[in-house]
């Protein structure tokens, strides 16, 4: 059976790294991101018989071109195709941890979301409706309490189903806007005959281009 | 489709988008995602009722307005100085009595050099910074409380849009407003700013801000000039250095380093009552280095001037490099020295004036013997005290840019344009304010 490969995501401070050492124990692997001076974790696991990778992508808060740690995110996602994206989610501060997980979404990643510190959001008096967030995002969500590793097993779970294509990722289609919405189409139709489009979804590339993304707007330029 | 023909489009749409808008379409797309983000959390999380409006958005509704934030944060500013200086006052009487005590035993103690050395030296250099413990620790009180609160998140929130404008953000905001406490873990806090020219560039500006050394400059000379209105002119060389730092950041990022600046979240923690031990674990923090330094290095520089002091030296010294200051009004020998052992730590200004003065009228009242022994007006020690804050940061600051931009080249730059800026800065306020007056 083939290896599963799972990258982790998520903010600085949404208990990621708890999450990491969870899923891989002591079986860890530290080096570097080719050509770059960030911090690279690998570790692995099995799982009901399934071999599971687990790539630690660097803490994000958003995937724009700004900063290294967000270019290392992305590319990895993209240009590697991991099986599955998880989003490691702080319950108790979605709204800010959310933005990361739906720019995983619209680059059309296998998302799976790990709703950690559900402790806190609990303690705080906050209901979540998890079974609704799964549904208006179109993504598995699991949650979780890593800091006392509860929610592993439902985590891997999903993850073997999604990898293994039994549960499928619908994703979500937000909408920019009249306006933005008409350019987009526009680009999205001169992209759709250029070569790149068959490595990236277009309606994903003339949103980036859109930001004026500087490593987009090269990599187009260098076709 | 070929690429440059999708870049056309591309640049097309992008203006099209900004004539109907007046924003770039970036700012819609990521409105449109936390629009989206909003609208999915009002559907599925509950808060508690007495959480929907916290504490936190009510003080947020004024402190973040859009007309008000940086008013009120100004005000802050200057209530902390008036704080300040009003507590400390009596303590530092106090403190310059004992001194002065100390400084009568001498003679019954050591005669000659020794008893110079005493009473000139150690009492009257050392001592005369010693003296403004109170200043610096009620300084750095007042802006851990604001720290501890969450409220120094807030300023840097509402001088983002400011801050966009020249080409920083708020982080850069967070760092320079740390510089109020001391530039070296400033200059470090810098580290979380992504994007490396807007680090570089708040790295340089950041020594302009006003540090605690300094303080003591300041309330030397604003005692002795500025009775009245001591809080209004310390504010002023706080409120100078801010628009300072903003003003060259902009030229730095437009002229010296331009290309696009980053963008992040600004994180605002909720509002915290500060708790006392939390406190006085940062003052501590950030007093011990001046206590340190008061022991190690204030104190060798003090030895220093008062042996040059003795032999006949230091006057020769001072002289030779004094007219290059009679622009600004202190062309004399005696805050020229001051000013060349400033650079070592800024609060050494304090001690060579005290090693200087000391013997004049005793420890402790040699502020106002400056003003008669150099002839100086308010207008002159408000020149100079715009020089202390703007010339050559110590030399702590200076390794600590060397050792974060890792180079010479902007080392040396820090130096050259912050001597330049405080020389021009100086010479303009007193040429003008000498028309003027």
């Amino acid at each position: 059976m083939k290896e599963i490969t799972i990258a982790l995501a998520g903010n600085p401070n949404s208990g990621k790294t708890t999450v990491f050492n969870n899923l891989t124990g002591s079986r860890q692997h530290v080096g570097n991101w080719p050509g770059v001076t960030v911090e690279k974790k690998e570790g692995r696991c099995t799982f009901k018989g399934h071999r599971i990778r687990v790539v630690d992508l660097p803490g994000v808060y958003s995937l724009t071109a700004y900063s290294l740690d967000e270019v290392v995110a992305r590319d990895y996602v993209v240009d590697e195709r991991p099986d599955v994206v998880v989003d490691v989610v702080d319950a108790s501060n979605l709204e800010r941890n959310l933005y990361l997980a739906i720019q995983f979404l619209e680059m059309g990643a296998n998302l799976v979301i790990a709703l950690n510190m559900m402790d806190v959001a609990q303690a705080r008096g906050y209901q979540i409706n998890v079974e609704e967030l799964s549904h208006l995002l179109g993504s598995p969500v699991v949650p979780m309490v890593a800091a006392r590793n509860q929610g592993t097993n439902a985590l891997l779970e999903t993850v073997v189903s999604v990898a293994t294509g039994e549960t499928r990722v619908q994703g979500i289609n937000i909408q920019y806007g009249h306006d933005v919405e008409a350019e987009i189409a526009k680009l999205e139709q001169l992209i759709s005959t250029n070569s790149l489009a068959q490595q990236y979804s277009p309606r994903w590339l003339a949103v980036k281009l859109l930001e004026e993304d500087k490593e987009i707007i090269e990599k187009i330029k260098r076709v | 489709m070929d690429s440059a023909e999708i870049i056309n489009a591309k640049d097309k749409s992008l203006e099209h988008l900004r004539t109907i808008h007046g924003d770039d379409a970036e700012t819609l797309i990521a409105d449109a995602r936390y629009g989206f983000i909003s609208g999915l959390v009002k559907d599925i999380l509950k808060k508690p009722a007495t959480e929907r409006v916290t504490a936190t958005d009510r003080i947020d509704q004024l402190m973040l307005n859009r007309w008000l934030g940086i008013p009120l944060f100004l005000l802050i500013l200057y209530g902390v100085f008036q704080f300040t200086f009003v507590v400390s006052t009596p303590l530092i009487d106090l403190i310059n009595s004992g001194l002065g005590w100390l400084a009568e035993r001498v003679p019954g103690i050591a005669s000659g050099w020794l008893g110079s050395l005493l009473a000139d030296g150690i009492i009257g250099g050392v001592g005369a910074v010693l003296s403004f413990i109170p200043v610096i620790f009620l300084l750095y009180v007042a802006l851990s409380i604001l720290e501890d609160t969450g409220y120094l998140a807030r300023a840097a929130f509402v001088m983002d849009r400011l801050m966009h404008r020249i080409g920083l953000h708020g982080r850069s905001f967070v760092t320079l407003i740390l510089g109020f406490g001391c530039s070296v873990p400033a200059i470090m806090s810098s580290r979380t700013i992504e994007n490396p020219k807007d680090r570089l560039v708040t790295i340089l500006v950041t020594p302009l801000m006003s540090c605690g050394a300094r303080l003591p400059v300041y309330a030397l000379l604003a005692a002795a000039f500025f009775t009245a209105f001591q809080g209004l002119v310390v504010f002023s060389m706080y409120a100078i250095g801010i628009i300072m730092a903003i003003l060259l950041a902009w030229l730095f990022r437009s002229r010296l380093v331009p290309g696009e600046s980053g963008h992040f979240v600004m994180e605002l923690p909720p509002y915290r009552l500060p708790t006392i031990t939390g406190v006085l674990a940062h003052v501590w923090e950030r007093g011990w280095a001046f206590l340190s330094r008061a022991g190690t290095i204030i104190f060798c520089a003090v030895i220093v001037i008062w042996l040059l002091d003795y032999f006949n030296v230091l006057e020769n010294i001072g002289r030779a490099i004094a007219p290059i200051f009679s622009t600004a009004g202190f062309g004399q020998w005696q805050p020229t020295v001051a000013l060349i052992f400033g650079v070592l730590a800024k609060e050494t200004v304090v001690g060579a004036f005290g090693t200087l003065f000391a013997g004049a009228e005793g420890v402790g009242g040699f502020g106002s013997v400056i003003g008669a022994e150099l002839g100086w007006t308010p207008l002159v020690a408000f020149a100079f005290m715009v020089m202390i804050l703007l010339y050559i940061p110590c030399v702590a600051t200076l390794s600590t840019i060397k050792r974060e931009t890792g180079s010479w080249k902007w080392t040396f730059f820090t130096i050259v344009y912050t001597l330049a800026l405080g020389w021009i800065v100086a010479t303009l306020i007193y040429q003008v304010g000498s028309l003027l007056l």
